[in-house]
């Protein structure tokens, strides 16, 4: 046979390859695992302060409307939003950059979502620790609500534990199958899916307002309650995880 | 000798335009490869294809063997090192650097290190930040310490001064004479990297002009120099590459001369000089531009 000067390496362990990928993700954890938490702290502490506020200047049945009032606030949706732009800026920069490391697509994407999944235990683990504290300590003292929101909540902590857990995955793997969009189609791809998410958003809420069936979809949410809807929302998480697969897989890296 | 690379019939269109048209050629093992061509003329295309960057429109790619699209044990034995490489947002040089060992196998950490050094790249600095040159040399760092089977570089030295492209030069030859492996060079600046070269390609319109030995390559033409009369009568018939005069005088570039034929070119009184791999591309692309333009 000929011989090769050149040691042609032996393929690694498939798995190994797409934890490599995973890995790749991680190298630079700052913006991935810290960030988020330091932008989430200065909520809370903003949060904190104005509960300090409304209880100094209320008499205690206005600081029993403030605590009802404030069981609704938004302030932790930022962390889902910001999961959504990790997952965009992962599929959309490290994908090219990957490529230039000689991974296959298949092996970018399944190391890709073992980091969303890896991420998503991350978050949900803090959220739920937070919420947990919330209750011990009855709003930070103040009757705050940060972690813990209307609607959103379960009693069982496990249980909040896999909310908050499905939650994260489903914004990753939006965020991931609207990317891999853009990077299959560019520009124009990202277009036409607006246009037809648009449609299909106005189409339903048409349907539902000429059927009358409105009541009907505001009690679908209140019997599945959160975790019902959270489980729902599984299925389209699925979607999305398999349709940014087979949409990757026909991608290249273009300027 | 091994093929590397086997390409039968290759096409690639975008709408219309034929990016790479019909393209047949190997690359063999353990050669320094030279991909010229003009701006345009489909060298990163071709590279996009070779690498499974981009996918065939017709025709077949054989890699070590097989088809390289999502083949990771193919792929796991080249890096293509291109002027665009797009990297994560926020990541620094030392990222690249920690990262690239868990795909290369053969990357030599200490020699990326040295590399590092001798390019004067600060190791902290997030690639955002780069400038032109010293993003180019993170492309050439890698593509030198992977130590990949087969190595594509891209244009790689985009905004590298004059220093840092010798170092790259060097540093390639000296890497290459102790780890033999395929190197596939993209680039423009034709003469300065035409020592290195073992083998020419030069690509035109999609289409491949010439495919042959650099050796070959440099000794095909010569350039006859004199007074214009002289100079008609010693070509003839020859085919003639490229022709410039002033008043009287005449300088004609031919194919390569016999012994004899030069002889007889010193008895006529006419001066024969050697041509640049660089010159003989200008006129072969240029050449093909003209049959265009008039075949237009």
């Amino acid at each position: 046979m000929t011989t090769t000067t050149t040691t042609h390496t032996e393929p690694g362990g498939e798995l190994q390859r797409i934890l490599n990928v995973t890995r790749l993700h991680l190298t630079n954890k700052f913006p991935m695992m810290v960030l988020p938490l330091l932008i989430l702290g200065f909520i809370f502490l903003v949060n904190y302060l104005i509960w300090w506020l409304i209880r100094g200047v209320t008499d205690p049945q206005g600081a029993a409307d403030a605590t009802q009032g404030m069981q609704f606030s938004g302030a932790s949706s930022f962390i889902f939003i910001y999961m959504l732009v990790v997952a965009v800026q992962s599929v959309n920069l490290t994908f090219p950059f990957a490529l230039g490391y000689s991974v296959t697509r298949r092996d970018f994407y399944l190391g890709t979502s073992v980091m969303f999944v890896l991420l998503s235990g991350y978050y949900a683990v803090i959220m739920t620790v937070m919420a947990g504290l919330e209750r011990a300590t009855n709003g930070w003292g103040l009757g705050g609500g940060m972690f813990d929101v209307i609607y959103f909540r379960t009693d069982n902590l496990a249980l909040q534990f896999v909310l908050f857990l499905l939650t994260f995955l489903f914004f990753f793997f939006v965020g991931a199958a609207t990317a891999a969009v853009y990077v299959r189609w560019r520009a124009n791809g990202m277009y036409v899916f607006f246009a037809i998410l648009t449609l299909l958003v106005i189409g339903l809420v048409a349907l539902a307002t000429y059927t009358e069936s409105w009541p009907q979809v505001g009690a679908w949410f209140a019997t599945n309650g959160a975790l019902g809807v959270a489980l729902w929302s599984l299925t389209v998480t699925a979607l999305c995880a398999l349709t940014g697969f087979l949409l990757i897989r026909k991608a290249t890296p273009k300027n | 000798m091994t093929a590397v690379v086997e390409v039968t019939g290759l096409t690639k269109t975008f709408g219309s335009l034929n990016a790479v048209d019909n393209v047949s050629f190997t690359v063999e093992q353990n050669k320094i490869y030279g991909l010229l061509g003009r701006n345009g003329a489909g060298k990163t295309t071709l590279m996009q294809l070779l690498t499974a960057q981009d996918f065939p429109t017709r025709g077949s790619i054989r890699v070590f063997g097989e088809n390289p699209v999502e083949t990771a044990k193919v792929l796991q034995n080249v890096c293509f090192i291109k002027e665009s490489q797009k990297y994560p947002d926020d990541f620094q040089v030392k990222h690249v650097l920690k990262s690239a060992p868990w795909f290369f196998r053969n990357w030599d950490a200490e020699y990326a290190e040295r590399l590092v050094h001798d390019f004067r790249l600060p190791a902290n600095r997030r690639i955002k930040k780069l400038s032109r040159g010293q993003l180019s040399s993170v492309g050439v760092i890698v593509g030198l310490a992977s130590r990949a089977p087969l190595t594509f570089f891209d244009e790689p030295y985009l905004g590298l001064d004059a220093v840092a492209r010798q170092i790259f030069y060097d540093r390639l030859l000296e890497d290459y004479a102790e780890h033999p492996r395929t190197v596939i060079l993209s680039t423009h600046l034709i003469d300065e990297v035409s020592n290195l070269l073992e083998h020419v390609l030069v690509i035109d319109e999609g289409r491949i002009l010439l495919d042959e030995d650099a050796e070959n390559v440099r000794g095909s033409a010569t350039t006859v120099v004199g007074a214009r009369t002289a100079v008609d009568t010693f070509v003839g018939r020859r085919e003639v590459l490229h022709r410039e005069g002033i008043g009287g005088l005449a300088s004609v570039t031919i194919g390569a001369l016999t012994p004899e034929e030069r002889r007889e070119a010193a008895a006529a009184g006419l001066e024969l000089s050697p041509v640049s791999l660089q010159q003989l591309i200008v006129r072969k692309t240029n050449t093909s531009n003209q049959e265009f333009e008039q075949s237009a």
